[in-house]
């Protein structure tokens, strides 16, 4: 009884610190706001569209203008220049205003027309993926619809039907499916991943922060005393009203996302946030850990922010840990947010059964028991204050 | 007279270069600082390029589904096998079961063959399908496997449409020229790897550079705060402040500093890592100058509102993603609304990261780059005269506080 009595008065103390500094609540609520509202705003098209490129027409014909217009039929590329100088595209690509050039060489036409197989070529920029990838589509398909309609110009006059000449230029077709994303949409690919890990991020910091700032205030003498002088109390009752602050923050996140943005969820909604609710944990008990490692807060914040930055590119939500180095590929591990994404994956994207999702959970309670690890150390410098102060 | 103001002149020297030394002294008896400063700053490149050390994704494992078990089938997965991007991992009897490896992530695409694929290839009338269905977990995994198919699609239907004419009684020269009468070929400026690595390190190189001197400034200006240490006083001299002097004693510490570490992190850096590097040393080394000002001076604004050493760090670390995005580096700036997009370019890292890419990854000159180039000179200004003002009024707060007491 007197246990839970002390948590109580532990929590109270707690929550006066977190309303006397304004930190706190800047840094997590405030923190959460901002990104969730940035990052929905950022990408609110969801799909890469009008991605401006040159053509460089040296032919200058109707043919080759028409070329430009079939170009620009496609909502995903936009003409923005039409030259005849590629020096001068060249440099606008290196300017960035352009991720494409496309250029219809000098006497295309009359070339085309004599069956001499006039060359096109074209350019893409790799220093913008997303740009050059569009450009480089549109680009690819232009370049084989002229052939396309060159063929049927021919087979026209030969006096075939339009349904026959379709098939005859197109024998072949490939239907493409996007599973789980039919839209190609960024946004519900980068931000489903990025503001979880933000949130984590907000975790790791502020537990780190918490525990730290009575370490180098020298406070914990009187924290531990408001606790009964029990390290499990005063930790229980100290990280209860954050987890509380973050668990809303969480649940606020996956509102926002599969709710009102209109995010998929294939699977279980409760298991989705579930695991985002796992995944905050993990944070704490790792914010724990590392504090408990280094018990100086300077020391433990850099490391916390070195460790939780890198999350976010070893999760492998945007290049895939398949093609990371091995050794790579075991660190990735060692970050929640690697589990948090899998999870999201399984339940989300695939809507795979309960049992996929086991491995990357238990991971996740893994992480847990590395608080219990460093607590020893932990209390030790509770108690002694016998690390530098800054 | 002329004697009396180049006196003059030569204590307020005197007392820049003061400032300066005793801003040294405290970057390099702080570990804290000289952590973010220097470790950070040298050892994150290293870690991002393990992290990306293979540019290309290859070998993606898909799942094949034939139903039609044709020579053509076959012929045309031999040559998607062949290609370095995918692999074919598992062969199903059915969609249900290739569903199954997706879900499970054993592969991370599908490629499916109707029953009349076949007919309709020998059909000369016929129209042939194939279904492909990407894994968009990641958008590399549907890059490799789609382009790739797109790529062997393209290839046998021009084998197909040959085959078709020649039947037709075309003359076999005639068909290929009449399959392929505007040949393309498709070059990847600049970048011919075309990496994921060579595409982001870059821009994280950069971003290092704009963080770890934003968070080290802040943790110094946090100290200051703690310590009671005013920061717009001369050294050793109380009462004696001069916003200038301190401003250009303070900066000239941090760019000595980082002039090295940027040099290291975008002269020597994408050399040793083989990242493109076509840039002009020279034109690279003046462009450095404008952004590491730009960024001290923004660090310096930011810095003065911050109360002690860490909580900088704990408030503002996901900034890093935020510049990251809000620069349009991953996401392109043309999708970017207006309102973000404006606000961007007050961001030094925005103009910086974009400048770099272009004169080390393009290879454009520092006259191709002025406009980039000119906007940090610009911000560099507008920083520095906020960074006065915010000092001063510091200062003249704290004294009004103090004569209160």
């Amino acid at each position: 009884m007197s246990i839970l009595i002390n948590i109580w008065h532990v929590m109270q103390r707690e929550v006066r610190q977190m309303f006397a500094r304004p930190l706190y609540m800047f840094a997590s609520v405030g923190v959460m706001l901002l990104s969730t509202f940035f990052f929905l705003t950022l990408m609110r098209q969801g799909a890469a569209e009008q991605m401006p490129m040159a053509v460089v027409d040296l032919d200058q014909t109707s043919i080759s203008r028409r070329l430009c217009h079939e170009m620009q039929a496609t909502s995903s590329v936009d003409v923005c220049m039409i030259t005849s100088s590629y020096a001068e595209a060249r440099e606008a690509m290196q300017q960035g205003h352009i991720y494409g050039i496309f250029v219809v060489p000098e006497g295309f036409y009359s070339d085309l027309v004599a069956f001499k197989r006039p060359q096109i070529d074209f350019y893409v920029t790799n220093a913008y993926t997303v740009g050059g990838n569009t450009a480089y589509k549109q680009m690819l398909t232009v370049a084989n619809l002229v052939s396309g309609a060159f063929q049927r110009e021919v087979l026209r006059k030969k006096g075939m039907s339009e349904d026959i000449i379709m098939k005859r230029i197109q024998p072949l077709t490939i239907e493409g499916h996007m599973v789980a994303n039919p839209w190609g949409n960024y946004s519900v690919y980068l931000v489903s991943t990025i503001l979880p890990g933000i949130l984590g991020l907000i975790c790791i910091m502020l537990t780190i922060f918490a525990i730290g700032y009575e370490l180098k205030m020298q406070t914990s003498h009187e924290w531990l005393h408001t606790a009964g002088n029990n390290y499990t109390v005063a930790m229980i009752g100290k990280l209860i009203p954050y987890t509380l602050v973050y668990v809303v923050l969480g649940i606020g996140c996956h509102t926002i996302l599969y709710r009102f943005a209109g995010f998929p969820v294939n699977g279980s909604h409760a298991r989705l946030l579930f695991g985002l609710i796992l995944f905050i944990f993990a944070m704490e008990a790792m914010g724990i850990f590392l504090i408990g490692c280094l018990p100086t807060l300077r020391d433990a914040i850099s490391i916390g922010a070195l460790y939780s930055m890198l999350g976010f590119s070893l999760s492998g939500f945007t290049y895939p840990v398949m093609s990371m180095l091995p050794a790579v590929q075991a660190l990735a591990n060692l970050e929640p947010l690697r589990h948090y994404y899998l999870i999201y994956v399984n339940e989300a994207l695939m809507g795979a059964p309960v049992q996929n999702s086991m491995v990357p959970a238990l991971s996740l309670c893994a992480f847990m028991l590395l608080s219990l690890i460093a607590a020893p150390r932990l209390h030790k410098a509770l108690i002694y204050q016998n690390y530098p102060l800054k | 007279m002329a004697h009396h103001i180049s006196r003059h002149l030569w204590l307020q020297t005197l007392d820049t270069y003061n400032v300066f030394i005793t801003e040294l002294k405290r970057i390099f008896r702080d570990p804290g600082v000289t952590v973010i400063f220097i470790v950070a700053t040298l050892v994150y490149p290293f870690l991002y390029k393990a992290i990306y050390w293979n540019e290309q994704i290859t070998d993606i494992p898909v799942a094949v589904v034939d139903m039609s078990q044709s020579t053509e089938s076959r012929e045309f997965l031999h040559k998607w096998n062949a290609t370095p991007d995918v692999k074919l991992a598992y062969s199903c009897a059915s969609m249900a079961e290739a569903q199954k490896l997706l879900r499970d992530q054993k592969v991370h695409g599908i490629i499916y063959f109707p029953y009349d694929f076949a007919s309709q290839l020998a059909d000369p009338f016929g129209q042939a399908h194939i279904s492909l269905y990407c894994d968009m977990s990641s958008f590399l995994y549907m890059k490799g496997v789609y382009l790739s198919c797109n790529q062997v699609m393209l290839e046998s239907m021009r084998s197909i449409q040959i085959d078709r004419y020649e039947q037709m009684g075309m003359d076999k020269e005639f068909a290929w020229t009449l399959v392929q009468d505007a040949p393309y070929t498709e070059t990847a400026l600049f970048t011919p790897t075309g990496g994921y690595g060579s595409f982001l390190i870059p821009a994280v190189l950069v971003l290092i550079l704009h963080q770890t001197l934003f968070f080290g400034i802040c943790m110094l200006g946090g100290t200051a705060r703690e310590e009671n240490n005013e920061l717009y006083c001369i050294p050793g001299r109380r009462r004696d402040y001069s916003v200038l002097r301190i401003i250009f004693g303070r900066g000239a510490a941090y760019f000595v500093i980082y002039y090295t570490l940027a040099v290291i992190l975008l002269v020597a850096l994408p050399r040793l890592f083989n990242l493109p590097h076509i840039g002009q040393v020279g034109d690279i080394m003046r462009f450095i100058v404008p952004y590491l000002l730009a960024t001290i001076f923004f660090s310096m604004c930011v810095s003065v509102f911050i109360r002690n050493r860490e909580s900088g760090m704990v408030l503002l670390i996901s900034s890093s993603l935020i510049f990251l995005f809000l620069a349009g580096i991953s996401w392109p700036k043309e999708m970017i609304p207006d309102a973000w997009r404006y606000l961007s370019y007050i961001i030094p890292y925005t103009s910086g990261a974009h400048g770099f890419i272009h004169l080390s990854s393009m290879g454009a000159t520092l006259w191709t780059t002025r406009a980039e180039y000119n906007t940090l000179w610009i911000l560099t200004a507008a920083y520095f005269i906020i960074a006065c003002l915010l000092l001063f009024f510091t200062g003249w707060y704290n004294e009004k506080q103090k004569a209160l007491v």
